[in-house]
């Protein structure tokens, strides 16, 4: 009777390698990634919010041109690889007093550590001399201020554009 | 997979032994029977038994990622009674996620173990219930991990930082848990067993390194998420020392 016992306990103790199952690590959908910089486009008079005429953005070095959509704020990728990145910002795309402005935008990387399942985001630190403006005369841009020197997460703006 | 695989060998092999043991004392049960009612209760004395884990060691020799070593003792103090201990060893790298680690420690563990098997008259096996304290010191170091990017531009996502920013080591980290114990032991042969026991491990508390978690606890195994569970085995062949101390 006790080696039946026996047999069933180990019965028992083998199924336990069987169930013994381990929770999927997944990255959920709702933690957010790596940051991109938030930039308003403020006027230099008053300070508010507007899109210039002809308006667009060339990451430098791309062909691509990013969306700009009006009144609204614009989201910058920055590069994980350097402390800088470098964009176009076109005033009247196309036409004859087209003005483009070269900004190297300055930063520093702190990787933040999320969960076991996602690893780590990049989160970024504006320099105290955030822009910098690499073409000379005919600026339409005029500097920036720093709304927030911390890029952690896209819910409010990190950078203002005066022009 | 492996280490599912790995044990359901093990086990198989156990279980072949334990099969082959019961038919043996089966036989001699019912000689013995006539004799039992004269018997006379002997004393149990106390026994130390030492050995080491194999799956630990095993993997060791296996494995390039793992080195490790459980050294295992227990002592008896009544019939059923034991004070059980181990003390091991692990630097073990894994990739996890989007993380490759390396871990680097020692643990111990100490407590009990309950013996509820009822032996035929010769037979010295264990069917244990236990439970130990148990506590780490180690350190973690970060190799190399990728970044999530949800909307990548720039880079590939795959982009493996190996250097700076969130790489290097976490000193000085330390874990403390709770640990049920349950598993057999079987004599093979005179004064040498083989044991399986499994472990539910319930974190007590551990120190959180700095931008980091403790992605592995060494003797506790892997940590996760919103759960303060673990769970380890091990695979021990242990040695009786013949000498006994009278009580």
């Amino acid at each position: 009777m006790d080696t039946l016992k026996f047999k069933i306990l180990i019965l028992f103790i083998g199924l336990g390698f069987f169930t013994q199952c381990e929770k999927d690590d997944i990255c959920i959908s709702s933690v957010e990634g790596t940051p991109d910089l938030i930039v308003l486009m403020l006027e230099n008079k008053n300070n508010t919010q507007k899109t210039p005429s002809g308006f667009t953005i060339r990451p430098l070095g791309t062909e691509n041109i990013l969306a700009v959509s009006s009144g609204d704020s614009l989201a910058l990728p920055l590069q994980i690889t350097e402390a800088v990145t470098q964009f176009e910002f076109i005033l009247n795309q196309g036409s004859q007093d087209e003005n483009i402005d070269t900004l190297q935008i300055n930063y520093q990387r702190v990787d933040q550590f999320i969960n076991r399942a996602c690893g780590y985001r990049a989160n970024f630190i504006l320099d105290q001399s955030p822009i910098l403006i690499l073409n000379s005369g005919n600026n339409w841009i005029k500097g920036a201020v720093i709304l927030k020197d911390t890029i952690s997460d896209e819910t409010a703006a990190h950078l203002g554009i005066l022009f | 997979m492996k280490l599912l695989r790995t044990w359901v060998f093990c086990s198989s092999l156990l279980l072949g032994v334990l099969l082959v043991n019961g038919q043996e004392t089966e036989t001699l049960g019912t000689d013995l029977e006539v004799a039992d009612s004269l018997e006379v209760k002997e004393k149990i004395p106390l026994s130390l038994r030492f050995g080491a884990d194999l799956y630990r060691l095993i993997r060791s020799q296996s494995s390039d990622d793992f080195q490790g070593f459980e050294a295992v003792a227990d002592l008896r103090i009544k019939k059923d009674l034991f004070i059980a201990a181990e003390v091991g060893s692990v630097e073990i790298t894994e990739q996890s996620e989007q993380i490759n680690l390396t871990t680097k420690g020692t643990y111990y563990k100490i407590g009990f173990d309950y013996n509820m098997f009822d032996n035929w008259e010769g037979m010295d096996n264990h069917v244990v219930l236990g439970l130990r304290l148990a506590s780490s010191s180690h350190s973690q170091f970060v190799n190399a991990y990728t970044l999530l990017d949800r909307t990548p531009f720039w880079q590939d996502p795959e982009t493996k930082i190996s250097s700076g920013y969130a790489t290097g080591e976490r000193p000085n980290l330390n874990a403390f848990w709770l640990e049920f114990v349950a598993g057999f032991k079987v004599q093979v042969i005179n004064n040498i067993y083989l044991g399986l026991s499994l472990r539910l491990n319930r974190l007590l508390s551990d120190t959180v390194p700095e931008n980091f978690d403790n992605i592995y606890i060494p003797g506790f195994n892997k940590k996760t998420e919103d759960n303060k569970f673990g769970a380890s085995f091990n695979y021990t062949l242990t040695y009786r020392i013949p000498f006994r101390f009278k009580k």
